[in-house]
């Protein structure tokens, strides 16, 4: 049995195959239980595939490296969202001033508040560095924990429930602020909740879809330029 | 085959960005580059992309898909972590919540103050 696994571990096949299952059952599983539009499909999808690996006891290692060759696709998929953003263009045009002025404060608080949380509760360096790229897109924010020293596997994770909670805060907040503007949604959607929260966002409509792009592409590159310099000045 | 073109497109995009990046240096990802480059280029061109929306619809469906792998790396780290889990999901949850009601707030205030612009239904 172990033998036999080596050998399908020698090519990446299994572990893009053991992804696609996981992701197509957690859909069928999130869609047969009517679950709430906040529990995006990749949670339950995640918590399968953990399962199934640690039944079938792969190591870690070996499936991240045969499944590193579905993450390559998210460089085209990141560039794909261009077409997205440039059929919504007239109505970002007319927003351009709020949505700049809003952009850079709101992005490094979104490094902020958690970084200052974790700091209270007494996290190591280590996490701190791994928190604080929380709310940018996977691509940018591996560079950015490099950087700052932190743990990818944890910043991954961090990805993963910020995705979740910000999905769902966000259809809190606009509730509870009486905020009903597919924009500002969508845009809060992709500056808080990176690639997940531009998936819900699409879902809510085209409108929200191309802000949220706009939001999650914006705060990666304000991240990426300021977060490093933030870093070395406040130097925990 | 029109998926195969515009996957072509996307890629070619994917390398350009990497190419800036490789010359300037700047510490973006490629995929961000090529995002907007691509957006710039549509917008000098303006029509007929067929091409490259039957490659890059199905793309962003599977978006959260792809950092899948990334992501299911944390559970392993469930021990190596332990006496910090308390601190990492306050930080998460509690620090979200706050930024996304900034966020929320913040665009809000600045919208209106956008007076006369009709086709904004947010503010009041």
């Amino acid at each position: 049995m172990t033998e036999l696994l080596d050998h399908l571990l020698a090519t990446p096949i299994l572990a893009i195959a053991l992804t696609l299952a996981a992701n197509v059952a957690g859909i069928r599983l999130l869609k047969a239980l009517g679950a709430p539009a906040w529990c995006p499909p990749i949670l339950v999808a995640s918590l399968l595939l953990t399962s199934v690996l640690a039944l079938l006891s792969i190591d870690y290692a070996d499936y991240r490296r045969g499944a590193a060759w579905l993450m390559l696709l998210l460089g085209p998929a990141t560039v794909a969202l261009g077409l997205p953003l440039h059929q919504q263009m007239p109505q970002i045009r007319l927003l351009w001033r709020p949505l700049l002025a809003c952009l850079p404060p709101a992005a490094l608080l979104a490094a902020a508040y958690a970084v200052a949380i974790a700091w209270l509760f007494g996290a190591r360096p280590e996490t701190l560095a791994s928190l604080a790229p929380k709310s940018v897109t996977a691509p940018i924010a591996i560079g950015i924990t490099e950087q700052l020293g932190g743990s990818v596997s944890l910043m991954m994770g961090g990805l993963l429930i910020t995705g979740v909670v910000a999905i769902g805060f966000v259809g809190l907040g606009a509730r509870l602020l009486g905020i009903r503007d597919e924009r500002i949604i969508g845009f809060a959607l992709g500056l808080n909740g990176h690639a997940l929260g531009t998936v819900r966002a699409f879902e809510i409509g085209p409108v929200a879809g191309a802000f949220a792009s706009l939001g999650m592409s914006l705060t990666g590159i304000v991240s990426a330029l300021l977060l490093p310099l933030a870093w070395r000045l406040v130097g925990p | 085959m029109p998926a195969l073109r515009g996957f072509l497109w996307l890629l070619g995009f994917l390398l350009l960005g990497e190419i800036l990046l490789t010359l300037t240096g700047l510490p973006v990802s490629a995929g961000v580059v090529g995002m907007l480059l691509l957006t710039a280029w549509l917008l000098l061109h303006g029509g007929g992309f067929d091409d490259i929306a039957a490659a890059a619809q199905p793309l962003i469906a599977v978006l959260a898909m792809l950092i899948m792998p990334g992501v299911v790396g944390v559970f392993f780290l469930v021990d190596e972590l332990a006496g910090q889990w308390t601190a990492i999901l306050a930080a998460l949850v509690g620090g979200t919540l706050l930024s996304v009601l900034t966020t929320l707030w913040l665009m809000r205030r600045l919208m209106a103050k956008r007076h006369g612009d009709p086709r904004d239904p947010g503010h009041d």
